[in-house]
C-alpha cells in the first residue's frame, strides 16, 4: 500500500481551501460529517464545514450507518383490492462522508464482503455504497482504547477511502486514492506536495495481544466465557456502535390506511432474544454464549464465512470499550486468551 | 374547512358507553368526532393504550369511568385515577398539550355531562388544531439553544477509601470462607484502571474488591436473574452484595415485588458521599442525593454519615423546572432532539436494577405496542413508556443516564415522575419495602413466598 514518497496524488490543502471545497460539494450532495448533537460526536447531516466538529478523535457511532442505517425502509406493501403492489425503496440519493477514520474506513471494507461480495448482493446497501464519496482523516495520534495496528490496520492507512486527508502544519495533506476521489479534486488545482505519511510513528497506549495468533477454535468450550460474561448487562451498545457489527431485523409493520412498511433495522446477537426461534427456544440462552458469539464472530467466524481469510473484522477502533457501561473489554478478553495454552 | 380532529374515547361500558347511549335516546347533541372504544372498566385502559393512540395519530384522547364509588367492579376506576393522571403528567412533560388528554368520570344516565364533556373536550382540541405527536419517518431535530445548558460542575473532593476498601475484603472473605454465601459482587479495577463490577466466589480473590468514587455502578441490577431459582428443587446460592444507598433502595423495591428472598442477599452496605463522573466531577444525581447511609443492609461499612451535606437543588431539577415553563412545543423539540440520538440499544433498560421483566414490552415481537423500527416515533415511545413503567419504583440512580453511550438525560424523566407520585401519594420509592402506589396488587398476588 505504501506509495513512492512526493506522490503526485499528495497535494497540500489549507484549512480555508478544505472549507469552501467541503462547502461546494455539501451543495449538490449530502455532507455528513462528526457533528456534536447536544455535546455527542456523531456522523450526521451537516449544512457545511462550519457545522463539523473538528479537533474530535471519533464520534460515538461510527461511518456504517450511511451505508447501513439504524432504520431502513425496504419496501412499500400496498394492499389495491385482491392485487398487492410492492414499490422498493433503494436509496439514491449521491452523499459524501468526511472525516472518516481509516479503522472506520477499513470497516466498511469488511462489510462489503457481506453486502456486495458474497451473493446475493445487498441492493439497498450496494446503491449507497456506490453513491458515497469517503473522505478519510489520519489520526493524529492513537486514542486511549484505540488499537488499530494491533489487528492490522494503521492511524494513517489510506487503503480504504476515496480520499485521505493528513493533518500537517500548513493545513491537510490531500491523497487522492481512487478515481471518484479524483474526480472531485481535480477542480481544485492543488499543488504537489513532498509528504510521506509513513514516517510518522505512532505510540500505542496499550499493549494489545494480536487476535491472529490466538487458537479460536480451542477456545469455544472454555469455562472463560461464562466467567468473563458475568458483569455483561446484554445491551447491544458494543454491536450498535461497532464499524462491523451488521445483524438486521426485518418486519412489515402496517404505516396506516392498508399500506405497511417492510423495515431493516440493527439487531444484536447481545440480545437475549436474538435467533429466537419458534416455541420460545433461544439459541444463546446464557450471557456467555452471547459474548463468546461477539468474539468469534469477530476474531473467527465472519472472516471465515465471507472469505477473507485469516484476518480480523475487529478495526481495533475501540469504541466498545468506550460505551460499556460494566467495562467488558475487548483487549482483555484477548490477553485472557492469549494467555491459554 | 374547519379542523375536525380524531379523538379516541375509552369508555366503560357499565356507565360512560351506557351515557353516550343515553345521550342518543335523548338527542342531546353530541360531537362526531369521538370514535368509541368500548372497554369493561375504566381500569382496563392502561397507559400503553393511550400512548399507542395518540402513536398512531390521535389528535385527542378521552377517557370516562364511572363515578369513584361507583364502579362495577368496587376499584377499577381508582386503578384509572391512579395511573392516568402520572401518564398526563409525563405526556405533557413530553411536549403534548395537556388539553388533548382528559379522564372524567360519567355514570349511565348522565347522558347531558356526557355530552356537556365530550362536545367541550373536542371544542378544546380543535382549537388547538393537529397533534404534531406522530413524527415523518426522517424527521431530524436541532437542539433548541434555549435548552442547551451547561452543566454545574462541582468538583469531587477528594476522599480517603482505603478503610472502607480493607472492610469490604474482610467481610466478603469472612462471608465466603464461611460459606453464607457463594459469590461477592462488588467493584474492581479492570486493567486498563476502570473500575467496574467484579464477581469473586473464591476468599483468596477478596483483596481484588475495591471501593473508590468511581462505583457508580447500582450492581442490584445483577440480583433478579442471579437468585431467581430455575427450578423449585435447586436453589441458588445466597450472594452478598456491596451496596450503597440509591442502590440499597433499588434492593427494597426489588423485594417488595418478590423477585427474591431477603434471606437469599446478604447486603453490605457502603456509606457514601457522592461519586464522580469521568471528568472528576461530582455526579448530578449525587448533588441531590437525600441518604447517606443504607436504607436495607445487613453489614454497614464507613458508619460514620456526619461528613454528608445533603443537597436540595441541582442542575436536574433546574432542568425540569425550566422544561415545565417551556411551552408544549418547546418541550416536545427537547425531548425529540434527545431521543433522536437513541439507537434503541436497550443499555439504559439493562442497567437499570428495576427494569426486570422477561420480555420487555418494547421488545416483543409482535410490534403491538411499539414497532421494531428505530425511528423517533419508536425510541420515543420506548422511553415513555420505560419512564411510566418505572413510575413509583425508580429510586433515581441515575444508572440508565450513565449507561446511555449517546448521553440522553433519560434520568429527568423518571425524576419528573418520581416528584409527581411524591406530590400525589407522598411515596418516595425503596425507602421501605413497598410496592409502587400506582400498581394496584390484588390480596391474593402479593404474598410472602
Amino acid at each position: 500500500m505504501s506509495r513512492p514518497q512526493g506522490s503526485p496524488n499528495r497535494k497540500l490543502i489549507t484549512q480555508e481551501g478544505l472549507n469552501s471545497w467541503l462547502d461546494e460539494l455539501a451543495v449538490t450532495r449530502s455532507l455528513i460529517a462528526p457533528r456534536l448533537a447536544a455535546g455527542v460526536p456523531l456522523y450526521q447531516r451537516v449544512a457545511g464545514s462550519n457545522e463539523i466538529a473538528w479537533g474530535i478523535s471519533r464520534t460515538v457511532l461510527s461511518v456504517k450507518q450511511a451505508f447501513f442505517p439504524p432504520n431502513e425502509r425496504l419496501l412499500t406493501i400496498r394492499k389495491n383490492g385482491q392485487a398487492i403492489q410492492l414499490e422498493e425503496t433503494v436509496p439514491e440519493e449521491a452523499q459524501i462522508v468526511f472525516g472518516v477514520r481509516p479503522c472506520e474506513a477499513r470497516g466498511v471494507r469488511l462489510l462489503d464482503a457481506l453486502f456486495l461480495d458474497t451473493p446475493p448482493a445487498d441492493p439497498y446497501y450496494a446503491s449507497r455504497r456506490e453513491n458515497t464519496v469517503l473522505i478519510g482523516l489520519a489520526c493524529r495520534e492513537m486514542g486511549p482504547t484505540c488499537f488499530c495496528n494491533s489487528v492490522g490496520g494503521a492511524p494513517n492507512e489510506a487503503g480504504d477511502v476515496d480520499v485521505m486527508l493528513y493533518e500537517v502544519n500548513d493545513g491537510y495533506v490531500l491523497e487522492d486514492v481512487t478515481d471518484k476521489g479524483r474526480s472531485l479534486t481535480v477542480d481544485l488545482g492543488l499543488d504537489v506536495y513532498d509528504y510521506d505519511p509513513h514516517v510518522y510513528r505512532y505510540e500505542s497506549h496499550y499493549e494489545v495481544v494480536s487476535p491472529l495468533t490466538i487458537k479460536w477454535p480451542g477456545l469455544f468450550e472454555h469455562e472463560y466465557w461464562q466467567k468473563m460474561s458475568e458483569r455483561c448487562l446484554s445491551c447491544r451498545a458494543c454491536a450498535y456502535v461497532c464499524p462491523t457489527c451488521r445483524c438486521f431485523a426485518i418486519r412489515d409493520e402496517s404505516i396506516g390506511t392498508g399500506e405497511f412498511e417492510r423495515l431493516r433495522c440493527w439487531d444484536s446477537c447481545a440480545g437475549e432474544n436474538y435467533r429466537l426461534l419458534a416455541g420460545g427456544h433461544k439459541a444463546r440462552p446464557e450471557k456467555g454464549d452471547r459474548l463468546r458469539n461477539r468474539m468469534f464472530c469477530k476474531f473467527h467466524f465472519y472472516a471465515e464465512q465471507t472469505g477473507l481469510g485469516n484476518i480480523s473484522a475487529c478495526t481495533g477502533c475501540g469504541r466498545c470499550i468506550d460505551v460499556c457501561p460494566v467495562g467488558v473489554d475487548i483487549t482483555e478478553v484477548l490477553a485472557d486468551l492469549g494467555r491459554q495454552p | 374547512m374547519t379542523f375536525e380532529p380524531k379523538i379516541i374515547a375509552f369508555l366503560c361500558t357499565w356507565c360512560s358507553y351506557t351515557g353516550a347511549d343515553t345521550a342518543g335516546i335523548a338527542r342531546i347533541k353530541s360531537p362526531a368526532n369521538l370514535r368509541a372504544i368500548r372497554v369493561p372498566c375504566s381500569g382496563r385502559v392502561s397507559p400503553e393504550l393511550v400512548m399507542r393512540a395518540f402513536d398512531q395519530g390521535a389528535d385527542g384522547v378521552l377517557v370516562l369511568g364511572c363515578h369513584i364509588g361507583e364502579c362495577h367492579y368496587d376499584t377499577g376506576n381508582h386503578r384509572a385515577a391512579k395511573r392516568l393522571p402520572i401518564l398526563h403528567a409525563l405526556l405533557t412533560f413530553a411536549g403534548l398539550e395537556p388539553e388533548r388528554f382528559r379522564l372524567d368520570w360519567v355514570s349511565a344516565s348522565e347522558g347531558e355531562r356526557f355530552s356537556h364533556i365530550a362536545s367541550k373536550f373536542t371544542d378544546e382540541v380543535r382549537k388547538l388544531g393537529p397533534a404534531h405527536w406522530k413524527m415523518e419517518a426522517d424527521r431530524r431535530v436541532e437542539l433548541e439553544d434555549a435548552f442547551a445548558r451547561e452543566r454545574e460542575n462541582i468538583p469531587f473532593p477528594v476522599t480517603s477509601c482505603a478503610a472502607k476498601t480493607d472492610a469490604i475484603r474482610g467481610k466478603a472473605r469472612e462471608l465466603l470462607e464461611s460459606g453464607q454465601v457463594g459469590c461477592v459482587i462488588g467493584y474492581e479495577i479492570s486493567p486498563r484502571g476502570r473500575t467496574r463490577p467484579a464477581f469473586v466466589v473464591q476468599a483468596e480473590d477478596t483483596d481484588l474488591l475495591v471501593w473508590n468514587p468511581d462505583c457508580t455502578h447500582n450492581l442490584a441490577v445483577y440480583l433478579p436473574a442471579r437468585l431467581r431459582s430455575k427450578s423449585p428443587q435447586k436453589t441458588s446460592p445466597a450472594v452478598a452484595l456491596v451496596a450503597k444507598p440509591c442502590d440499597s433502595r433499588a434492593i427494597n423495591v426489588q423485594l417488595a415485588e418478590n423477585l427474591y428472598r431477603r434471606e437469599k442477599v446478604h447486603v453490605i452496605g457502603v456509606t457514601c458521599e457522592g461519586l464522580r463522573d469521568v471528568q472528576g466531577n461530582m455526579l448530578s444525581r449525587c448533588t441531590t442525593c437525600q441518604e447517606a447511609a443504607p436504607v436495607v443492609c445487613d453489614t454497614l461499612i464507613g458508619g460514620d454519615t456526619s461528613g454528608f451535606i445533603p443537597r436540595v437543588t441541582s442542575c436536574c431539577e433546574e432542568m425540569i423546572a425550566e422544561l415545565e415553563g417551556s411551552s408544549p412545543a418547546g418541550r416536545m423539540e427537547f425531548w425529540l432532539s434527545q431521543f433522536d440520538r437513541c439507537t434503541r440499544c436497550y443499555a439504559c433498560r439493562q442497567a437499570c436494577p428495576l427494569c426486570n421483566c422477561p420480555t420487555c414490552l418494547y421488545e416483543r415481537d409482535d410490534s403491538t405496542w411499539v414497532g421494531l423500527g428505530i425511528g423517533l416515533n419508536e425510541k420515543r415511545t420506548f422511553h415513555l413508556g420505560r419512564a411510566y413503567h418505572l413510575a413509583g419504583r425508580c429510586v433515581d440512580c441515575d444508572a440508565c443516564e450513565r449507561a446511555c453511550p449517546v448521553n440522553i438525560p433519560i434520568g429527568l424523566l423518571n425524576r419528573k415522575l418520581a416528584d409527581e407520585i411524591e406530590k400525589s401519594f407522598g411515596f418516595r420509592a425503596g425507602l421501605a419495602v413497598a410496592p409502587s402506589p400506582i400498581v394496584t396488587i390484588l390480596s391474593g398476588e402479593y404474598k410472602e413466598e
